[in-house]
């Protein structure tokens, strides 16, 4: 397909024609300018490479990598993380018939409770997460059935979203708000962390402010016609279609965390890269006084359980997890920079083995021609 | 007329070397042209002329102005009417209005654009479009931007050469009185005045000229390179007509009409008639001028412009260089093919993968089965077929194309700019012609060079003569140290004779020898030459340099050949004016080889004298003639000293004789065409001969041929020659010589130029051919050399033995079937191999064979118009910008001044040209494909749905912006050793003809590593990312940091040669990754445009996010790894072998050096010869031997009784040794 593409059948164009046209040229001296560019002569770096000074680059790589990857590793490991998984598969599971019963069309929620049990305090803030497997929020149909505009508050695009969000783009003849699949599918479960202590449950605080990023929550979305009265601003549009109270009703305690901006929902547009994901529900900040944010003992989990997922054999979880400098949990780029940190110095003796057999070979022997 | 010219491009072509024997035809031609009694040229009707009158459609009217200017031809757009071309040139393609449209269209030509204008299309389509439109829209314009900036750059050029061509002026006829006007005012049909020396502006029918019989000179050197004079005669109607009148009145009332062919590009052949007053006048080539030719010795010519401008024979002739395809662009094309059909197919996998996913998971969640089109999964699957096209598009290398040809232009240029293949001497740079072949000039296996001109000077120095057995000069003293003689008392003397022989001035001055009188009377007189006169003296045109040499030296000595009209020819004989009157001009014949003259002396006496080939002279002297056995025994000396001779004799011839011959040959100059050539034959053949015999009883004045004696001319090598191919021999090119010269020439031509090694023995013959013939070549000269003293083992034999094949021979051997494949094995084991007699097709013929039989790229290189076959012929063609002129060089791909800057074309340009694109082509593809690669492994985890790894704007600059500069500088300034090493170490070389970097091989690790690195650049990523709350768009971000970090570490690993330029366009373009992401990231433009600007603060947080760049950092670095590794190798396996071989060969070198210094005379035993030599090339190539095998040397002591003489060289010279000192070269490689 290519091979049509080059320039040759030009260069001979003209190359042919003028040069004889009559003969005559200006006669110019073709003297070529003597500069070190023209000449090829560029001052330049060249360094003088040889196996004595390639080889150190393995192990100096391996030396530097190793150690990071050491710290990285510890620095995993002493991340607490707790994870309860909430689906409800098992029989056992106490949310089993909630998983079992629920879809999509049911008005009522069901709830279900988890107990569980935290062998160590978890110290500094606790990031609460959920975590859902199996679920393509990477595919491309997903990932467009969006409209940014709308999202920014664009009064047109509200009114008329974009085609990109079909077919969640208007219901019964009004415009969805928000529209698309990924708003449609939003996460809807709600959870909520008791602590128990002789029966008795006491609520874990959960902050749901903050666990969006600043230009999600100040550039990228906006409500439509500022933030007073969300109900006449959304006005003329309809609720998306699983979703069961209207998007300015999110949070009607809080104007600040309602509508477009809400949190949860801002998360949750913010679509996952892999099928497995884990994204941020509540943040349990720590306690002025010197007690862990959360203590070792039991705990419950209430789950009012809105979210099917097991038509298509997701999961659902909750992760408890304190975070450090890297994050959360990560234990795989730890065990990864060391492996390749091993493989470079390993690499290192490999080659100064075969360096040395070879130079020896060398000595010995004719000189090749 | 038309046969003579018929064989006269007959012989051109069969014969080789001799530009001599071109002019001596040439010119006896033209003589015989001369208007013999009763106006023959313009009755002379013959059957042939006639026959085809039909196709002369091309009807000229003079004088009729107006007309022609009604049917100008002229074009819009694509719509051209009109019929005749006007006088200028338009080589140029855009107007301002056309530019765009023109530039736009021809670049649609190219299927890369298109396919990729398709995407650009298809992008816009919402149901499969997985990018935005203008991922691949930039890089497009940007592509099609640099390319319609060339195109424009060099109409640019065109227009300004053109308009320089067409702003020269002429002068025209324009109603009675000539006046000046451009050359682009010109119209056929116009009756033009050419003067003395101006260049001819249209295709013009010679009318009438000042000079007698309205003949002139024209110089043809533009267009076919031959620097003699031409004839050219009008018709002697119009002469006769036109000059009796004042001419400007009646070239007013001309009113002839010229029939002739339509507009064609044979230089050679012209016909048509001129219709005058009521008589049609046969016309041919005789009577044109060509455009281009210069008009010599001839005050001024008038003629009618029978074709102007585009119609012209020169401008029809021009025609396209041919489009050759390099190696390393075939095998390109065909990676870039593949790898087309490796997107649609792994496109189509996907597409299935997609189709499995949406029928088994999507249907499952209901998130994703309301989003499947029609709830369809087969169509939907056909439609993610095409958002894969897509989304893999960036895998095919778009700027690949357009950058490759920037890199060739420039490498092209370096080429031009070059100062050391600059030839000083006549100011000439060394030209690339073809942009497109740089690489190949690094992959030369094997070079085929022609002999003289191109080895050789061509520049020849009359050295010694022989005048009646006795020898004067020496030739072995070289040309710098030889004497002046003090010839001062010549008011001719050049200073250009290189002959110290006083004894010879003395004899001259005091006329004491009859014999050297009527020697130097010869040289001055038997000459096609054309002699210029000026202030500085008397120059002397001709087109060989022999004749030239000749009659210059006869000149230096007080023979100066005057002036030549068209019956006279006047000698100044030592201050005394002689005036001979031509009677016959012999010509010159391949078959006669050897030319005469017949002339009248002042005194009445008739002469002639006669000049040819030892051989063809010889036998025809009269037995027992004085110093016959002197001469051969000189000539033998001359010839060892590879000086080419040639004899001189002269004969009186009686009155009665020559009535009676010139009685035939006026009858023979009349009969028809095809017997007259061989009556001529004979007729020359009688009056060259002894014709005692017939003689004695006719006449008692019993005149023979008596040898004068023999001249001597040095054809010297050009300067570096030896040198140069002792280099180029290293650097493992096979050099074959193919010459139209005899075997003998040859032979010494290559133990002198270093192509022969003193010890090597020859193949030709009879032994070649039963080696030919016999099953196993290979085996037979094993066993045939066997007895050969120095026949250590099987490669020795080889790799000192050379073929010798003989035209003839060759033909010969093309006639049985199988014989060139196994001529071509031979040869390939041999040492090298002279081609003698040969003529331009073979030459052909055997560029043809080694390309069908060996995979190896050839290099022609030539001077002369026979070589052009061979130049067009093979991979590469250079021609020598020298003595021959243009021919060569016009056809050439590249074009030199001297042989020896061949070895810097080939061994510093080409060889980095073939390693900068080699590397550069691997990179570029590499860092094309590893990037796009990955989104087939993140399709596995986003169900095949076509999702880009990547945000578009990354895909739209990763090509353009993000990592072109740093490859491309690459390409432009990398050398891993600098031009001084590369030539130390010819040995570097090999590394091209044997295709060692850009191979099949080389492209599939390329792209095992391209596939590693993509995987690399996914699961890293993917397992930080895996089950973590971080987002799709900062794995995006993640990902192409990734890519942009291997990339640049894998550039940094590839560059040996950090220009200031390098280092600060690869932190431009590093730099420019992150500055562009985060521009392209902020909240203001998406506020803009929500839709194109959509990663909003990604980079803003994923810059500052240490997980980022220690997951971006580890992939970049384990991508990369592969690289470092490949490098580490690379270096521990060729390091110390380039160490070795110089610090080794360089104290036993200078020891063999002072050995050589002290046996300096000019000559020497073969024994000794081949010893010294022998060991000394033994050392100097560093040839493997085994340690305990005795030294060739010692070997050919001890067996000093069984070595065969035959086996050695005859008896010469010594080779000059080079001056240089090897020094150990850099083991920077």
């Amino acid at each position: 397909m290519a091979s049509g593409y080059n320039a040759k059948e030009e260069d001979g164009h003209h190359s042919g024609a003028p040069g004889n046209g009559g003969g005559a040229g200006a006669v110019k001296s073709k003297k070529p300018d003597n500069t070190a560019f023209k000449q090829q002569r560029l001052p330049a770096w060249q360094p003088i490479l040889t196996a004595g000074t390639v080889l150190p680059a393995f192990f100096v790589i391996g030396l530097i990598f190793i150690p990071i990857g050491i710290g990285l590793f510890v620095t995993s490991n002493n991340i607490k993380e707790f994870e309860i998984d909430y689906t409800g598969v098992d029989a056992s599971s106490p949310c089993y018939n909630c998983a079992r019963n629920f879809s999509w069309n049911s008005t009522s929620s069901c709830t279900c409770s988890v107990p569980f049990t935290l062998e160590q305090p978890f110290e500094s803030n606790v990031f609460m997460y959920y975590g859902l497997s199996n679920f393509y929020q990477n595919h491309r149909r997903y990932v467009k059935s969006r409209d940014d505009s709308q999202l920014n508050g664009d009064q047109t695009s509200l009114k008329s979203p974009s085609k990109e969000c079909e077919p969640y783009r208007m219901s019964d003849g009004l415009p969805i708000a928000p529209c698309g699949a990924i708003a449609n599918s939003l996460f809807n479960d709600t959870l909520e962390l008791y602590y128990v202590v002789n029966n008795s449950k006491t609520p874990v605080t959960l902050v749901k402010k903050g666990i969006a990023w600043w230009t999600d929550k100040h550039v990228k979305f906006r409500n439509p016609g500022g933030n007073n009265n969300l109900t006449v601003a959304f006005q003329g549009t309809s609720k998306p279609v699983n979703w069961r109270t209207p998007v300015s009703e999110l949070d009607p305690t809080d104007p600040e965390n309602n509508g477009f901006i809400n949190e949860d929902f801002i998360v949750w547009m913010r679509t996952a890269a892999l099928p497995t994901f884990r994204k941020l529900y509540r943040i349990i900040q720590k306690k002025a006084d010197l007690t862990p944010t959360l203590a070792s003992g039991r705990y419950v989990l209430e789950v009012s359980y809105n979210y099917p997922v097991r038509s298509f054999d997701g999961r659902k979880r909750v992760i408890l997890s304190t975070i450090s400098w890297m994050g959360g949990k990560n234990p795989f780029l730890g065990i990864a920079y060391i492996t390749v940190g091993s493989v470079c110095f390993f690499l290192g003796v490999v080659l100064l083995i075969i360096h040395h057999k070879y130079d020896n070979r060398n000595n010995s022997a004719d000189i090749p021609n | 007329m038309d046969k003579l010219q018929h064989r006269k491009q007959v012989s051109k072509l069969i014969y080789d070397r001799t530009p001599m024997d071109l002019a001596e035809l040439a010119v006896a031609e033209a003589v015989r042209m001369k208007p013999l009694p009763g106006n023959r040229t313009a009755t002379c009707v013959t059957a042939e002329g006639w026959a085809d009158a039909s196709k002369l459609t091309w009807e000229v009217r003079a004088n009729s102005r107006q007309h022609y200017r009604r049917c100008r031809k002229r074009s819009f757009l694509c719509f051209r009417w009109g019929r005749c071309a006007d006088n200028a040139v338009r080589s140029y393609k855009y107007s301002p209005l056309t530019f765009l449209p023109l530039t736009l269209f021809e670049q649609f030509h190219r299927v890369a654009n298109i396919y990729f204008l398709l995407m650009v299309v298809m992008q816009s389509v919402p149901a499969i479009s997985s990018l935005r439109w203008y991922t691949t829209a930039i890089p497009l314009i940007l592509v099609l931007m640099v390319r319609g900036l060339k195109d424009l750059a060099s109409d640019l050029a065109r227009r300004k050469s053109d308009s320089q061509i067409n702003s020269q002026s002429c002068d025209v006829l324009d109603s009675q009185r000539f006046c000046t006007v451009m050359w682009k005012d010109l119209c056929v049909g116009d009756v033009v005045r050419v003067h003395k020396n101006q260049i001819i502006p249209a295709d013009l029918l010679l009318l009438c000229s000042s000079e007698h019989y309205s003949l002139c000179y024209v110089e043809t050197a533009d267009i076919d390179g031959e620097t003699n004079l031409k004839y050219r005669q009008a018709l002697s109607i119009t002469h006769n007509e036109l000059t009796s009148e004042p001419s400007e009145k009646g070239l007013a009332d001309f009113d002839g009409v010229a029939f002739c062919e339509e507009p064609n590009h044979r230089l050679y052949t012209f016909r048509g008639y001129l219709r005058w007053r009521g008589e049609d006048h046969v016309l041919n080539n005789e009577h044109i001028l060509l455009r281009g030719t210069v008009l010599r010795n001839t005050e001024f010519a008038y003629g009618l412009a029978v074709y102007a401008g585009a119609d012209s024979k020169i401008l029809r002739n021009c025609g396209k260089l041919r489009v050759k395809l390099t190696h390393v662009d075939r095998l390109l094309n065909k990676v870039v093919i593949g790898i087309f059909v490796f997107v649609l197919l792994l496109s189509f996998f996907m597409a299935i993968g997609h189709g499995v996913f949406e029928s088994q998971v999507a249907r499952d969640a209901p998130a994703l089965s309301a989003l499947t089109p029609n709830g369809d999964f087969i169509y939907s699957a056909f439609l993610t077929f095409w958002s894969y096209v897509i989304v893999l598009s960036p895998l095919i290398p778009m700027a690949l194309y357009i950058t490759f040809d920037v890199v060739h232009v420039v490498h092209s240029l370096f080429i031009n700019w070059d100062v050391e293949m600059r030839w000083e001497k006549n100011d000439s740079p060394a030209r690339a012609r073809n942009t497109s072949l740089n690489e190949q000039l690094g992959q030369v296996g094997h070079l085929l060079s022609d002999k003289t001109g191109t080895l050789t000077q061509n520049h020849l120095l009359f050295r010694q003569c022989c005048i009646a057995g006795r020898i004067y000069g020496d030739a072995s003293i070289s040309v710098e140290e030889t004497q002046q003689m003090d010839l001062s008392w010549n008011p001719f003397a050049s200073g250009q004779l290189f002959m110290s022989a006083p004894e010879l001035v003395q004899q001259l001055k005091a006329r004491r020898c009859p014999f050297s009188k009527e020697f130097f009377t010869a040289l001055a007189l038997c000459h096609t030459v054309m002699p210029e006169r000026s202030k500085e003296g008397i120059a002397y045109k001709a087109s060989s340099p022999d004749e030239e040499a000749l009659v210059g030296a006869a000149r230096d000595l007080g023979w100066v050949f005057h002036s030549r009209t068209r019956d006279n020819l006047t000698v100044l004989e030592l201050g005394v004016t002689r005036e001979y009157r031509v009677l016959a001009h012999l010509e010159f014949t391949s078959q006669r080889r050897r030319m005469s003259v017949l002339v009248r002396e002042p005194g009445g006496g008739l002469k002639l004298y006669c000049k040819g080939a030892d051989m063809v002279i010889l036998e025809r002297l009269l037995s027992g003639c004085p110093c016959l056995e002197d001469t051969e025994r000189a000539l033998e000396s001359f010839a060892q000293a590879c000086l080419r001779t040639l004899c001189v004799a002269v004969r009186g011839v009686p009155e009665e004789l020559w009535e009676g011959w010139s009685k035939i040959l006026t009858q023979a100059e009349t009969m028809a065409t095809s017997e007259r050539d061989s009556t001529l034959e004979t007729l020359y053949e009688d009056m060259e001969c002894d014709l005692l015999t017939v003689l004695n009883t006719k006449a008692m004045l019993c005149t023979h041929m008596q040898l004068l004696g023999a001249t001597a001319i040095e054809d010297r090598l050009q300067e570096g020659v030896p040198e140069t191919i002792e280099m180029l021999r290293k650097a493992g090119l096979k050099i074959w010589v193919l010459t139209g010269d005899k075997t003998e020439t040859a032979v010494n031509i290559g133990y002198f130029s270093k192509l022969l090694d003193p010890d090597t023995s020859l193949l030709e013959g009879q032994e070649l051919r039963e080696i030919l013939h016999s099953a196993d070549p290979g085996y037979s000269v094993s066993k045939a050399r066997q007895a050969d003293a120095w026949c250590v083992n099987k490669e020795m034999v080889w790799a000192k033995t050379a073929l010798v094949i003989s035209g003839p021979e060759l033909a010969e051997f093309d006639k049985e079937p199988g014989i060139g494949a196994k001529l071509m094995g031979l040869a390939a084991q041999c040492q090298s191999v002279l081609c003698c007699r040969v003529t331009p097709g073979q030459k052909a013929d055997i560029v043809q064979l080694i390309r069908k039989h060996s995979s190896s790229i050839t290099l022609a290189i030539g001077d002369g118009a026979n070589d052009v076959n061979m130049i067009k012929t093979a991979h590469i063609g250079v021609g020598i910008a020298g003595v021959e002129g243009g021919q060569a060089v016009q056809n050439a791909d590249f074009s030199l001044a001297q042989f020896r800057f061949l070895q810097r074309l080939l061994l510093v340009h080409g060889r980095w040209s073939y390693r900068r694109i080699s590397f550069f082509l691997l990179y570029f593809i590499h860092k094309t494909c590893n990037f796009a690669l990955v989104n087939i492994w993140f399709s596995f985890f986003n169900g095949f749905s076509a999702q880009s790894m990547y945000e578009n704007w990354f895909i739209a600059m990763y090509t353009a912006m993000y990592t072109s500069f740093p490859i491309q500088l690459f390409a432009l300034f990398e050398q891993d050793v600098s031009a001084e090493g590369s030539l130390r170490c010819p040995e570097l070389y090999k590394v091209g003809p044997r295709h060692q970097l850009f191979n099949p091989l080389t492209i599939a690790a390329m792209l095992a590593q391209t596939l590693f690195t993509s995987l690399v650049f996914f699961f890293i990523p993917y397992g930080v990312f895996h089950d973590s709350p971080l987002d799709y768009q900062t794995m995006a971000v993640t990902v192409s940091m990734a890519a942009i970090f291997c990339v640049d570490a894998e550039i940094v690993l590839l560059t040996r040669y950090w220009t200031l330029f390098n280092a600060i366009f690869l932190c431009i373009s590093f730099s420019f990754f992150f500055s562009v992401t985060r521009l392209t990231q902020q909240p203001r433009l998406f506020l803009l445009a929500p839709d194109d600007y959509f990663f909003v603060g990604v980079s803003e947080k994923a810059f500052a996010d240490p997980l980022v760049w220690l997951t971006a950092l580890l992939a970049g670095w384990t991508a990369a790894l592969p690289a470092l590794i490949a490098f580490t190798v690379n270096i521990i396996i060729s390091g110390p072998d380039k160490h070795r071989v110089h610090t080794i060969s360089t104290p036993q070198l200078t020891e063999f050096r002072s050995k050589v210094k002290r046996i300096d005379s000019g000559r020497r035993s073969p024994r000794a010869t081949s010893r010294t030599a022998g060991k000394g090339d033994v050392i100097t190539s560093g040839t493997a031997r085994h340690r305990g095998e005795p030294l060739l040397e010692d070997k050919l002591t001890a067996d000093n009784g069984a070595i065969d003489l035959k086996m050695m060289p005859r008896d010469r010279r010594l080779p000059p040794l080079p001056p240089r000192e090897p020094k150990p070269c850099e083991a920077r490689v």
